[in-house]
């Protein structure tokens, strides 16, 4: 395999990975003083902000057992599962201190002078230890706040060092889908222990951790504490993290499984980014796959023999303060493998296997049994599976844009009588008949995509990929007006509920949050369902009160209309719509006249 | 997507998450407590909301006599109810006329008398009903017999909270337990979707579990000295080294005739019937010097029961018994640790060397080709092709959307019908169709409709479903409103094709499985409140299809 430089696949230069190592290092001196150091690099044009760590157990975890708190939207709204309206969950005690640090006029301001700099500023986030996830939220709120607006300007750099894990699947889920979870790349020694601390609940380590800070604040190697039991819990706790997702990704279906899951707690945190390991010796392993990352939190740690406990448990904790000397020797040497280049799902499973040379020295150099392996390539073997579902639900695309094509021709012919919505709520012609025949069948496509995105079953870029947004919105125009006027023709209201509250698919609520994420709304985009509101209105004809929601939604549509998002055939003379405008006095009186002229 | 099995073994790391969390070496250290404690019978612990229950492995006076000749019986009669969810049989069939020839389910009746006894002591019920109140989760663990008290205890508990709708999780985990029950006891937890509940934890050589594969009642004195040996070794141990002396002799007696059983049974062909009564139920975790591995699959746990007998020694498998702390503790230090395995013998591929290294942590050694290849070939057997009730389910929701638009071409026909100049309808129309194409595809999507519907029935009678699943008002509609759309069209086929002459009467002779099954979940469909308002107008399809019964008494007169 041709070598890659690191500088080359990870897009950061060797320098500035020094320069960030050794800037967070001494950021911690200023702890309690400043809450981020600034520090431009010399000859470049990189900007540094380092934000220093803390060593107090309540800036580690607050509240439950995990601490995780919901995201909050308004700050970081790409955190979520987008279709599924699933929002991201981080450590609530990170998020307050990273709050604090951006109601922080000065932080702001400075970021902001960068952005703005003609010179093409490249900000770099980083931080050590608990730094590592105020540089991660930092480098999330500079995304949303900068480059989603405008992808053009320059994107920031995220670099963590022997950082604890921020949030869960979703939050990884969603940078991988924006894209943007190549900006960040987090460093981790082989045994240090405070990534893997992030799968253990506060509950079972209270006491020890309290001592594990001490030791990491005095950074001096004289002061022990009894680390091998601290090690032991971490791990075991990681280990049912690893194994429970470990047998998710192997496809084991054992009802077992869910029983034991509901008696045990299991951290919700999951690795983000791209994961550099560093071996310890003087090699450098890269690895994106975010459930490989997560098996290798565990394996990379795991024990040779029971013998071995006490020096690697010692090992986890040195390990997480001499970044900056092993880095050195790493970055000198240039000894790097890319583990996702060489095909996870067919990883040589022991260690004498020669074919792949390059790929076996850094397993064997991360200490990989063969049970590791496995678990490498039950992930590599997932991802693989993704992508050929995204291949097989993109050669449906072209049976939905028939299915779609054939009702537009529909919707075009009943513009001759009273539109599509009430010529399909009648439903008396072969063609409704063919119509709903069309419409079940997209609803079996959609539905079946519907699916798989809850069963996680495609790549997380899925729902960021502009020919589904289009096509989910077109489609939603299309087809929603036909299950209205089939939920109403059928007076499924009546012991449903509204269409809305009760009736509506999972299908179009999911295509119409991708357009709104996509095309950043404040608004709900809420046009392919306008009908419901008018049937909805409709039953409660009589009531006088009512007019000024008929008002309403009478500019809501002309508004639509001017924006093209809905056709003008909403007017027709005899739909439902304008019965309703009839009845409440609403009409104008030149509607009708110029769409008949324009059609007739 | 499709039903391909995994390309992974994973029965090893099913095993490692269970021995990962705190739960076998809490519930061993109960277990243990339980055991120097025989006056109690039981001791309760409650751990923040998790509730913790162990019998003990030695139960006195009125102990079970498991030699003791007819030794099952019927669970159902014994019990008053207790366990109403195994007693029920809703395979689909009105009248259970499949159940014919099948046993009912039984159950040991030594240990049901102990579990009996201890349930009605009201020292029992107020710790049980305490535990309910206060507990998310509940595990309910025993040594040996302790285990089968607990099993029938777990049993009683799923039983029990089904019957209030609690959804308080159940967890029964075992420690070298004697089997409980007959094959039927075992499909009837299947059919509930609880054997993922019970986890029956097996030294590689304890001879307990596999006790009652074999004929005993020649073994009558002997087993009792083995009995008491155990419990005195439980409760003191200097007395046991007593009882072993007596036991000399017994020991390798038991062990030949147990290896005996289970070589005819694990020789046994698939399918073929031999039985000897008691048949594994739930999960089994087998743990040995090596790791650990976890199975629920009922053929390979025989025979895995067989193939690690055969390296044993009569002493070991007595021994056997008594070491669970042991294993315990060593697997939950092993796995923290590698081990190390011969990397010349790993195979290429993920799943062949999954296998193999689930051997090894089970404790079979792959040098032993003898033993192994038996073991490795029923693995294999045991990797599952299905998927969890549930995800079938969905899948099953996606099909149905697919099927659905055949169905809506039959309404579209039917209307069509209604509205033509013949006035005939469509049943009519459709007993005296010609050779048109439309006609043609109209048959077509009778075919394809009960295509899938016989499936889904065929699912349900192979509990690959979810054990609500007829009590869902997605596929009570959407199964009755298929019935009333289609099975005219069944019926006018039935009487088109001359069948009454042959068979007689639709109702009673022609008439397919499914819609007997249909129109009972729609009778016993729960009603909520807000559907018993009356709607304004019959909504077009029901309304219209109300008939679907007359046109079988139609055809009759």
């Amino acid at each position: 395999m041709a070598s890659v430089s690191l500088r080359e696949n990870l897009g950061i230069r060797e320098e500035v990975i020094k320069k960030a190592c050794s800037v967070s290092m001494k950021t911690h001196k200023s702890a309690g003083k400043q809450l981020y150091v600034a520090e431009k690099i010399r000859n470049s044009h990189e900007l540094v902000f380092s934000f220093p760590g803390s060593w107090s157990l309540s800036d580690w975890f607050i509240g439950s057992s995990f601490g995780e708190v919901n995201v909050d939207l308004e700050l970081f709204p790409s955190l979520k599962y987008i279709g599924l309206n699933q929002i991201a969950t981080v450590n609530g005690a990170f998020l307050n201190r990273f709050n604090a640090i951006l109601d922080n006029t000065q932080f702001k301001k400075e970021v902001g002078t960068a952005v703005t700099d003609r010179k093409q500023v490249q900000v770099v986030f980083t931080g050590h230890s608990l730094g590592g996830p105020i540089a991660i939220l930092a480098a999330i709120w500079f995304l949303e706040e900068y480059i989603r607006p405008d992808p053009k300007k320059m994107a920031p750099l995220c670099v963590t060092f022997g950082s604890p894990l921020v949030g869960d699947r979703i939050m990884s889920h969603a940078l991988r889908r924006e894209n943007w979870s190549r900006y960040f790349v987090n460093f981790v020694m082989r045994y240090d222990i405070v990534p893997r601390m992030s799968l253990t609940p506060l509950s079972s380590v209270e006491q020890q951790l309290r001592q594990v800070l001490n030791f990491f604040k005095a950074r001096s190697q004289e002061n022990v504490v009894e680390p091998s039991d601290f090690f032991v819990t971490v791990m075991r706790n990681a280990l049912s993290v690893v194994s429970h997702a470990a047998c998710k990704i192997m496809g084991n279906t054992n009802l077992l499984l869910e029983t034991l899951s509901n008696f045990v707690e299991l951290s919700p945190y999951r690795p983000l980014g791209t994961y550099v390991f560093c071996t310890g010796n003087e090699k450098l392993v890269v690895i994106r796959n975010p459930d490989a990352v997560l098996q290798l939190l565990f394996y990379t740690s795991q024990l040779s023999s029971e013998g071995d406990l006490p020096a690697v448990a010692r090992r986890s904790l040195i390990d997480h303060l001499s970044y900056k000397d092993e880095l050195e020797e790493c970055l000198k040497m240039q000894s790097v493998t890319f583990l996702d280049d060489h095909h996870l799902e067919a990883l040589p499973l022991s260690d004498d296997a020669s074919a792949t040379a390059e790929s076996n020295m850094a397993l064997k150099d991360l200490g990989l049994s063969a049970r590791a392996r496995l678990c490498l390539r039950a992930a590599g073997q997932l991802e693989k599976q993704k992508k050929s579902n995204q291949q097989a639900i993109d050669k449906k695309m072209e049976d939905i844009k028939n299915g779609l094509g054939k009702l537009q021709g529909y919707k075009d012919k009943c513009k001759h009588k009273v539109g599509y919505y009430d010529a399909f709520k009648i439903s008396e012609d072969k063609e409704d008949f063919e119509a709903n025949v069309n419409r079940l069948q997209l609803a079996g496509i959609w539905d079946e995509i519907i699916e798989m995105l809850k069963r996680n079953e495609l790549p997380d870029e899925f729902e960021g990929r502009k020919a589904w947004i289009d096509i989910g919105t077109q489609y939603r125009r299309i087809v929603e007006p036909l299950d209205i006027a089939n939920y109403y023709r059928h007076l499924k209201n009546e012991d449903t509920g509204p269409y809305m509250e009760r009736g509506r698919p999972k299908r179009y609520k999911c295509t119409q949050r991708w357009r709104e994420h996509a095309e950043r709304m404040s608004n709900e985009s809420l046009e392919s369902c306008f009908w419901a509101e008018a049937e909805e209105l409709c039953n409660k004809s009589g009531n006088p009160s009512i007019r000024d929601r008929v008002l309403q939604l009478k500019r809501r549509v002309e508004e639509w209309i001017r924006n093209g998002v809905l056709d003008e055939d909403v007017f027709l003379n005899g739909s439902t719509f304008e019965k309703l405008l009839t009845e409440h006095s609403l009409k104008n009186s030149d509607q009708n006249v110029v769409f008949q002229g324009s059609w007739s | 997507m499709d039903t391909e099995a995994s390309p992974f073994e994973s029965s090893e790391m099913l095993a490692t998450f269970l021995t990962s969390t705190p739960l076998l070496s809490m519930s061993w250290s109960l277990c243990d407590r339980a055991n120097t404690m025989p006056s109690q019978g039981f001791v309760a612990e409650q751990m923040g909301s998790v509730g913790h229950l162990a019998f003990s492995g030695v139960q006195l006076g009125s102990g079970p006599d498991p030699t003791s000749g007819r030794n099952l019986e019927p669970l159902v009669t014994a019990t008053n109810g207790l366990f109403f969810p195994l007693e029920h049989q809703f395979d689909g069939e009105e009248g259970g006329g499949e159940e014919e020839g099948k046993e009912p389910v039984l159950v040991h009746a030594g240990f049901l008398r102990i579990f009996l006894s201890v349930k009605s002591n009201p020292n029992f019920q107020n710790r049980m009903l305490n535990m309910i109140q206060n507990s998310k989760s509940i595990v309910i663990a025993g040594h040996g017999i302790g285990g089968t008290v607990a099993g029938l205890c777990a049993l009683w508990l799923l039983s029990y909270l089904q019957s209030i709708s609690s959804n308080i999780s159940v967890l029964c985990i075992t420690f070298g337990s004697p089997l409980l029950g007959n094959e039927s006891l075992s499909r009837a937890i299947l059919r509930e979707g609880w054997s993922g509940n019970f986890c029956h934890v097996v030294s590689k050589h304890d001879v307990f579990p596999r006790l009652f594969f074999a004929p005993l009642a020649p073994l009558n004195p002997q087993l009792h000295s083995l009995l008491q040996f155990w419990q005195l070794s439980m409760t003191s141990p200097p007395l046991a080294l007593l009882a072993e002396k007596l036991l000399d002799e017994g020991k390798s007696q038991i062990f030949r005739t147990v290896l005996a059983s289970l070589e005819g049974l694990a020789k046994a062909e698939q399918g073929k019937n031999v039985t000897c009564g008691f048949w594994p139920f739930g999960n089994y975790f087998f743990c040995s010097e090596d790791g650990a591995i976890c199975n629920d699959n009922a053929t390979f746990i025989v025979k895995m029961m067989h193939s690690l007998l055969l390296n044993s020694s009569p002493s070991c498998s007595i021994e056997d018994h008594l070491k669970y702390g042991y294993y315990v503790e060593k697997a939950s230090l092993q796995v923290l640790t590698k081990t190390s395995f011969p990397p010349a013998e790993l195979p290429e591929s993920s799943y062949e060397a999954g296998v193999a290294l689930a051997l090894q942590s089970s404790g079979i050694a792959c040098q032993d080709e003898s033993v192994a290849r038996p073991a490795k070939n029923c693995l294999k057997l045991a990797r599952r092709m299905g998927r969890t009730p549930n995800l079938n389910c969905a899948n099953l929701a996606i099909k149905l959307s697919k099927i659905t638009p055949y169905r809506a071409e039959i309404e579209w026909y039917k209307a069509t019908c209604d509205q033509s100049d013949a006035q005939m309808g469509y049943y009519d129309s459709f007993k005296q169709r010609g050779a048109s194409k439309r006609d043609f595809k109209v048959n077509m999507n009778r075919y394809k409709l009960a295509r899938f519907w016989d499936n889904v029935i065929n699912m349900l009678d192979n509990n690959d479903l979810p054990r609500d699943f007829h009590r869902r008002a997605k596929w009570v509609n959407g199964s009755q409103f298929y019935m009333l759309l289609v099975e005219p069209l069944d019926i006018a086929e039935y009487y088109r094709t001359g069948m009454h002459r042959k068979k007689g009467h639709y109702i009673s002779n022609g008439r397919e499985r499914r819609y007997k099954i249909f129109e009972r979940w729609w009778k016993e469909r729960p009603i909520k409140e807000e559907e018993k308002k009356t709607r304004s107008t019959f909504a077009s399809s029901p309304k219209t299809h109300v008939f679907g019964p007359e046109w079988r008494k139609l055809e009759s007169g």
